[in-house]
């Protein structure tokens, strides 16, 4: 190595040894990087002056551009907004009975909808609205409403949430009935659709019912839900009691998932979604909740 | 100056070295003198409760981190499906943070009362219950261990020594509190007192007479995020 004169050293030699002096190689970088890296240099110089850079104090130098995350960020919102603003103007205004009539913003507002839900809603509700048996949360593309089925009571749902009623019976879940009551009242709850086994308990169930228990209060004296039902000829509260005489179960409709309702309660939250519901963190705004709203009338159980 | 000079004078090199890392030392070190005036301030922003942090050490036992981050990036994309984009001020008691930048779940940063408590418990025992095309594996034991906070007040007086202020109160009341956030006794008038009224108290587990890990790990996740109330919110200047 020492024969080639072309490679320089860094001058230094460590001994004084006849035909092998340990020197250090000084060898050049290739020039394409050494120039890279000098070009990266200025470019950071460049950056420094264009560009928000050093931290100064409490704050840090913006920069001639004047460039800004948030800044940019604000732009495409506005830009995004402006696009969309007349069309959101008509659906802002306009009562839902009115869009549900204009089949161009009905779309528009579908498809926004469906992007919303899809987000917000499906979790619970699933893709599509089918509901889940995992948590109790309802198949919204069926016609079997807890609260009502209606533009406006959907919108409401949204907005305000709501909250499952359905007390606990069993003594031990804090209820006032023993184990024997909760089996009398299955049994009769499952006659509503031809499934009891147990006439005599049945019996004592449909007394219980219309009675101590006071499941008519809610459930209606024919046991067809808040909604449809009456008691002693009276209208019920809109508590969202299900209709206990269809095929549609919100919590499984064997009798076990049935006495486990009866005997621990069901309490399903659908949480609000309307601004000002200090207790949910993603808030919806009340043009969301409208395209929503269609969204989920148009899933075919809509009234 | 030479090359050879330097090498040779013990003391110029010791010198040089010494001005040399000082620089880097200023440039990375000094701006951390500053960093509590970078932090804006905003409304609402508390300590976690015994309860939540108790959640929270959950969070990151089980890894939770891998795939979900905490920080929403100001683009129109994240601001249109997760919301405001994250401050420093909302992570600011968060030792160590959960920014994170890997993303095979959802951000969690505002994911706290935007499903409800029954939905998470639904979704630990087994996500593709109520997300079938979901790739999250199960937590079933969550609901089943018992939560272990035998030494809660230690957590709180450790990470009151790094800065996050908890009072006194806070600490000594640290056991009844975290009780009374899961509807178990306790005082839940002095946790109101403690950590403000919008502190949920609830039965985060489904099991009303326990209190689980998975009550600490969903109280914790159905706060994330909304602590500050942004209708009051202006956002600075930059």
């Amino acid at each position: 190595m020492s024969d080639n004169q072309e490679v320089s050293t860094t001058g230094h030699q460590w001994d004084d040894e006849e035909g092998y002096p340990l020197q250090e190689y000084n060898n050049p970088l290739p020039k394409w990087w050494l120039y890279s890296f000098y070009a990266t240099i200025i470019w950071a110089v460049i950056y420094w002056i264009l560009y928000p850079a050093w931290p100064i104090g409490n704050g840090f130098t913006k920069g001639v551009l004047g460039w800004s995350m948030h800044k940019e960020l604000r732009e495409e919102m506005d830009e995004a907004n402006a696009k969309k603003k007349v069309v959101n103007e008509q659906l802002a205004s306009m009562p839902l009975q009115e869009i549900a009539k204009k089949n161009d913003l009905l779309q528009y507002a579908i498809s926004g909808g469906k992007a919303i839900f899809g987000d917000n809603c499906a979790p619970c509700h699933g893709q599509g609205g089918i509901g889940s048996k995992a948590g109790g949360f309802p198949n919204l593309t069926d016609d079997d409403w807890l609260y009502g089925g209606n533009l406006e009571t959907i919108e409401a749902t949204i907005t305000q949430g709501r909250t499952g009623q359905m007390p606990a019976h069993l003594k031990a879940a804090g209820g006032a009935f023993d184990e024997a009551q909760v089996n009398d009242l299955t049994q009769y709850v499952l006659s509503f659709s031809g499934r009891s086994q147990d006439a005599a308990a049945s019996k004592r169930g449909d007394a219980l019912f219309h009675g101590e228990a006071g499941c008519n209060g809610c459930h209606g004296d024919q046991g067809n839900g808040s909604l449809k039902g009456t008691m002693a000829g009276q209208a019920l509260p809109p508590v969202g009691a299900p209709n206990l005489t269809d095929a549609i179960w919100l919590h499984g409709a064997d009798p076990v998932s049935i006495r486990e309702s009866i005997a621990k309660g069901r309490m399903g939250v659908m949480p609000a979604w309307g601004k000002g519901s200090k207790e949910v963190g993603r808030q919806l705004d009340p043009l969301a909740i409208k395209q929503v709203t269609l969204y989920v009338h148009s899933l075919g159980g809509g009234r | 100056m030479q090359h050879a000079t330097i090498e040779k004078s013990i003391p110029l090199m010791a010198i040089i070295t010494l001005v040399l890392v000082s620089i880097g030392g200023l440039v990375e070190i000094v701006p951390l003198f500053f960093i509590k005036g970078t932090i804006e301030k905003v409304e609402g922003m508390r300590p976690y409760t015994p309860l939540e942090l108790k959640g929270r050490d959950i969070y990151i036992r089980e890894g939770c981190y891998n795939c979900h981050s905490q920080m929403i990036r100001p683009f129109r994309d994240e601001a249109e499906r997760y919301g405001h984009y994250s401050l420093a001020a909302e992570s600011m008691y968060d030792h160590p943070f959960q920014w994170g930048s890997k993303r095979t779940g959802p951000d969690l940063a505002r994911i706290g009362g935007k499903y409800s408590n029954q939905w998470h418990q639904a979704h630990m025992l087994r996500p593709q219950n109520v997300v079938p095309e979901s790739v999250m594996p199960a937590y079933p034991w969550l609901a089943k261990n018992a939560l272990d906070y035998a030494d809660i007040d230690k957590r709180l007086r450790a990470l009151s020594k790094v800065g996050v202020p908890y009072t006194e109160e806070q600490i000594g009341n640290a056991k009844q509190d975290l009780m009374a956030q899961a509807m178990t006794g306790g005082d839940p008038a002095g946790l109101t007192k403690r950590y403000g009224n919008k502190v949920p108290k609830d039965d985060f587990d489904g099991h009303p007479d326990k209190i689980t890990e998975l009550d600490a790990l969903v109280a914790y996740l159905q706060m994330l995020g909304t602590l500050v109330d942004f209708s009051g919110y202006q956002a600075q200047t930059r």
